[in-house]
């Protein structure tokens, strides 16, 4: 059984907001003055009646009630928006901040990256700045000495070592500072979004270098990112902050899956009793349309296996009209994706209806609307609801060890045939 | 749920404490203020063309300045002593005070960047910046040898060596606590108020006059030399003058004054360094 390695135990932050680090000498003094000499409230920040007993309008819990146990060896990936805490999580854990209220306890060093490059110094060698930073970070001058050629080969900046970091690229820079810190020692290591820094090469190079750390070499880490993907395969438990509070904890695939869920703006379907009140205009008005996932797996997300099926449903008024149905599928950006025709059907007075369905494995990762449009003898336009539906498809890839953005506005599976004959190639000379 | 204490190595709680690191860990982040010292170094001569010179020339070039100003047209006594060597000890040992001063004052303030990113005891940064101030002064004092040496081989001064001596190595430690003194006080009020840079600027500037800095305190008029004596860095200028160029005006109990204020007072402003160092974070 593994044992614990940090304990947290009920911890809170609150930041108030105004009443210290005002900025000049004058309000603190006169707040001080009407707090303890006159025995005032302070003139400039009230409290607020509606906020809740205890809480000034002017604080802010920027933790509240965390608790939770790291094992030894286990990698806790911590996930949530922006604002929710995670990084202040982190800062009290490095010993950075201090806690309002609460305790973390542990065993054995830390090490904290909470930004790549802490410590760098622009005018300074890379020579200068591994040594340097290693020691920032917490090595000794041994460790950063026995660990220099590991680190220069890892960054890759052979022979720019001796030369300042001002003059490197952003890019080589950001390998140097995150290569001093890959090969730190600690026995927990504390990881905030690095990996959004850096080209996609490098991240790759990272994450190995972080699964490494964590397995092979048996260190805790605590990860916060906002790649999904990474958290997922990287920690083996993961934490929900949301306001400060902690959601939820466990399995880090069952943790993601739920945060995703809640991310997802979506509009799956729209549904009109009347005529008089649905969109549409005096030929056409929309009854119905829905966006059904044919989601197999048990946490509903829609991800890019679910095949999806447009369904809609319309009141039509033209007379003995040739009408087709498009289902135009938008990104985000406003890119369109494809336009998808119908076959013309001629058609009463009446309800018509229909639906279509997108495959599975065909559109990639991102969030995309789509927009009917009707149209009377093949080209005449009748009538479009745009933006009727709107819906995100989340990243799936089962065991493949490549964390970007996957490229392309579709992700379609296509049979593909690789094959390998054993015949001898020779290179000629 | 409950676990004995003693299982953990560390614990982090609300509390802040009045003692800061243990020396163990200071120990432990030796290098950390070696390495410091070292870029304090690099930094300051990186990309100039004179590199290290530039420690010895803003000395030489206020003392041409004190010579020609206070020594030719204000005409201030220096009794016995050449002008020069007179207001060279003035100047390096003021200089040194100042920049140590001057330059931790601002620690919080200037190292926000470091100190919200990684932990590491938050003295090591005015620890190193004494350390490097102490190689510049070194430096200098070894120009200052030189111009004795010139002034004994060519000038026919005589300095005849005494135990006060001795009373260099004080001297220079107690400059150097009472500067981390007060640099640790004003770097805690630095942080939160962003006027007090400005006072100290000022009230730096104002010090060095009621400082024997370019005057001899036996030149200083009797109804006003309490006011000197006062200050605690006087009796340090004096002493330091007489254990190198044996002239100065300070008697055993002036020292000890000044020693154990420089003690006391460093002493009190660790603690609050200490104390409000985990709370800055919050603020600066």
């Amino acid at each position: 059984m593994a044992d614990k390695i940090i304990q947290v135990e009920n911890i809170s932050k609150l930041y108030r907001l105004g009443t210290i680090g005002t900025g000049s000498f004058r309000q603190d003094l006169q707040w001080w003055w009407n707090l303890y000499v006159r025995g005032r409230k302070d003139p400039f920040f009230h409290l607020d009646k509606t906020a809740p007993p205890g809480i000034a309008a002017d604080q802010i819990w920027a933790l509240r009630d965390v608790s939770f146990d790291v094992k030894q060896g286990e990698s806790m990936g911590i996930v949530g928006s922006n604002g929710s805490g995670k990084s202040t999580l982190l800062k009290i854990i490095s010993r950075i901040v201090k806690p309002t209220t609460g305790a973390v306890r542990g065993r054995g060093k830390v090490s904290s990256l909470l930004e790549v490059g802490t410590g760098f110094n622009k005018e300074l060698t890379g020579r200068e700045n591994i040594y340097i930073s290693g020691y920032i970070l917490g090595m000794n001058k041994a460790e950063v000495a026995a660990k220099f050629d590991e680190i220069v080969a890892f960054s890759g900046i052979e022979e720019f070592v001796d030369t300042p970091v001002k003059r490197y690229s952003s890019g080589m820079y950001v390998r140097l500072a995150f290569a001093v810190a890959a090969h730190l020692e600690p026995d927990i290591l504390i990881v905030d979004e690095v990996l959004a820094v850096g080209d996609a090469d490098f991240q790759k190079k990272c994450l190995g270098k972080m699964r490494e750390v964590s397995q092979a070499e048996g260190r805790t880490i605590l990860f916060v990112s906002h790649n999904m993907q990474a958290v997922n395969t990287l920690c083996d438990r993961a934490i929900w902050l949301n306001k400060g509070q902690m959601l939820e904890m466990g399995p880090s695939s069952a943790v993601v899956n739920k945060y995703i869920a809640s991310l997802q703006k979506l509009q799956l379907g729209q549904k009109w009793e009347t005529p008089q009140e649905a969109p549409g205009n005096k030929f056409i008005r929309f009854k119905q349309v829905e966006l059904i996932p044919h989601v197999e797996h048990s946490d509903g997300i829609i991800d890019v296996r679910t095949p999806l099926t447009v369904k809609f449903q319309f009141w039509n008024m033209l007379e003995e009209m040739s009408l087709n149905v498009g289902i135009v599928l938008y990104s985000y950006t406003g890119d369109c994706i494809f336009d998808l025709l119908s076959p013309a059907l001629h058609c009463h007075t009446g309800m018509v209806e229909g639906e279509c369905t997108i495959p599975g494995n065909f559109l990639n990762d991102g969030s995309y609307y789509i927009t009917l449009t009707i149209a009377k003898e093949a080209s005449i336009p009748v009538y479009n609801l745009d933006e009727c539906l709107s819906f995100d498809v989340e990243d799936y890839r089962a065991d493949i060890c490549y964390f970007e953005k996957w490229w392309g506005a579709v992700r379609p599976k296509f049979p593909f045939r690789l094959e390998n004959h054993q015949e001898v190639c020779q290179l000629s000379r | 749920m409950s676990v004995p204490k003693d299982k953990w190595d560390w614990e982090i709680t609300s509390q802040t404490s009045y003692w800061g690191a243990g020396l163990r860990e200071l120990w432990s982040f030796r290098h950390l203020l070696e390495g410091l010292v070292k870029r304090n170094f690099l930094l300051r001569y990186q990309q100039t063309i004179l590199g290290p010179f530039w420690i010895l020339f803003p000395p030489l070039l206020t003392l041409v300045t004190y010579v020609l100003v206070f020594g030719k047209l204000v005409g201030i006594s220096t009794g016995t002593l050449p002008p020069v060597l007179f207001y060279f000890a003035g100047i390096i040992l003021w200089s040194f005070f100042n920049d140590c001063f001057t330059g931790t004052a601002t620690t919080f303030r200037d190292n926000v960047h470091l100190f919200s990113k990684v932990y590491f005891p938050r003295i090591i940064i005015p620890l190193s910046v004494i350390h490097t101030q102490l190689y510049n002064f070194l430096i200098q004092f070894l120009l200052m040898l030189l111009l004795v040496a010139y002034y004994w081989f060519f000038q026919g001064l005589r300095l005849s060596l005494s135990i006060t001596i001795l009373w260099f190595p004080v001297v220079l430690l107690a400059t150097a606590l009472l500067a981390l003194g007060m640099g640790l006080f004003f770097s805690v009020l630095t942080a939160k108020y962003r006027d007090m840079s400005y006072v100290i600027n000022l009230g730096v500037r104002l010090l060095m006059y009621v400082t024997p800095v370019i005057y001899p305190l036996s030149a200083v008029p009797e109804k006003v030399r309490w006011l000197v004596q006062l200050n605690p860095l006087s009796p340090l200028f004096e002493a330091f003058r007489l254990s190198l160029l044996g002239e100065g005006t300070v008697s055993a109990w002036q020292l000890a004054y000044s020693i154990l204020f420089s003690a006391v007072f460093f002493g009190a402003s660790l603690l609050l360094f200490n104390k409000q160092g985990d709370k800055l974070i919050d603020v600066v």
